[in-house]
């Protein structure tokens, strides 16, 4: 990553951190959330979470990491608790901030031994019916390895949907991994659509790959 | 006299049905997605006395149809939205039936 690029994407952090949140992992109460992430060949991820309040979720997760830069892979299976720090429920937005914690195991190619691995994150995010902005940041930890992925959507709507209508959005993706994984920030232009529980992400990044997220809550 | 006596009688053992609430109206802060909708319909749907539960984003409006006679308290429609994570800021009660207000939204009954 450019020094250019790393001060474009602290800037917009700083500029959007104060206003941002929505929680994906805690959909609801009484909810259950499953999400499948395919990010463009280097991480590829599956979520279940179960939240018995809005506050808080508890479920797990598993996650591989394919190297860009190498033949490094790295695969961690994780129990994890999300917890909403606070809700601003406004008048025509919502806006969360939420964070997460949880240990697990992992295995890769350039250690032998399964290794104990803490997860580590914390999302912010933003939301009105015809702008979304999120940013977050997640990390695995072991004593052979540190990734870190951080991921800045802005969205935007191009109609304002109501609860039982199709909703879509144009939404722009920068993400920058550290730990090896890939150098300089990958950018993506995603569509998303949601309605009911089920939403679907899919766009191509600024390498032609296929970027794809798929969430599921009943 | 008789007659009149029996129909003001009548009239006024049907007056709480009469003026009985068909329909909670809750104006919510908070609400932009379907998910909010979502979780605030599961929640809502919970309670004994609810028939329907019809949401808008567009008027920031959560409406509960009641069944018969019954009705649920301010204070556990309240604590239900607060549980869910939105903050409701008024509650009506009417008449109206719900599909007047589904079709007020612009909805139709799925």
């Amino acid at each position: 990553m450019t020094r250019r690029s790393e001060t474009l994407i602290a800037g917009a952090l700083v500029l959007l951190a104060p206003a941002l949140a929505f929680t994906k992992p805690i959909a609801f109460a009484d909810g259950t959330t499953v999400m499948l992430e395919y990010g463009a060949g280097t991480m590829t991820e599956a979520q279940i979470f179960y939240a018995p309040q809005y506050n808080y979720s508890v479920g797990g997760g598993h996650v591989e990491f394919d190297s860009a830069e190498s033949t490094e892979t790295v695969r961690v299976t994780y129990a994890r608790l999300n917890y909403l720090l606070h809700r601003w429920n406004l008048e025509s937005a919502q806006a969360n901030a939420f964070v997460w914690g949880g240990a697990g195991g992992s295995t890769g190619n350039t250690f032998s031994a399964r290794q104990f691995t803490v997860n580590a994150g914390a999302q912010a995010d933003y939301e009105t019916r015809l702008i979304y902005a999120s940013m977050k940041t997640d990390l695995q930890k072991a004593s052979a390895f540190s990734i870190r992925v951080d991921t800045l959507q802005l969205g935007v709507a191009p109609y304002k949907h109501d609860s039982n209508q199709l909703a879509t959005w144009f939404v722009v993706q920068a993400r920058n991994y550290t730990g090896g994984i890939q150098n300089g920030v990958e950018w993506a232009a995603l569509l998303r659509l949601f309605k009911g529980g089920a939403w679907i992400e899919a766009g191509v990044t600024n390498t032609h790959k296929l970027q794809a997220m798929a969430m599921f809550n009943f | 006299m008789k007659t009149y006596r029996i129909f003001l009688t009548v009239l006024l053992l049907l007056a709480p049905i009469v003026v009985r609430a068909a329909t909670i109206e809750m104006h919510v802060k908070g609400l932009v997605c379907a998910f909010c909708a979502q979780g605030i319909e599961k929640k809502l749907r919970k309670f004994p006395a609810t028939v329907d539960v019809v949401v808008s984003l567009e008027q920031r409006l959560v409406a509960v149809a009641l069944k018969d006679g019954q009705d649920i308290p301010d204070d556990e429609l309240r604590k239900a939205l607060t549980n869910a994570g939105y903050t409701v800021t008024t509650i009506q009660r009417s008449d109206t039936p719900i599909a007047i207000i589904r079709s007020r939204f612009g909805q139709t009954k799925p």
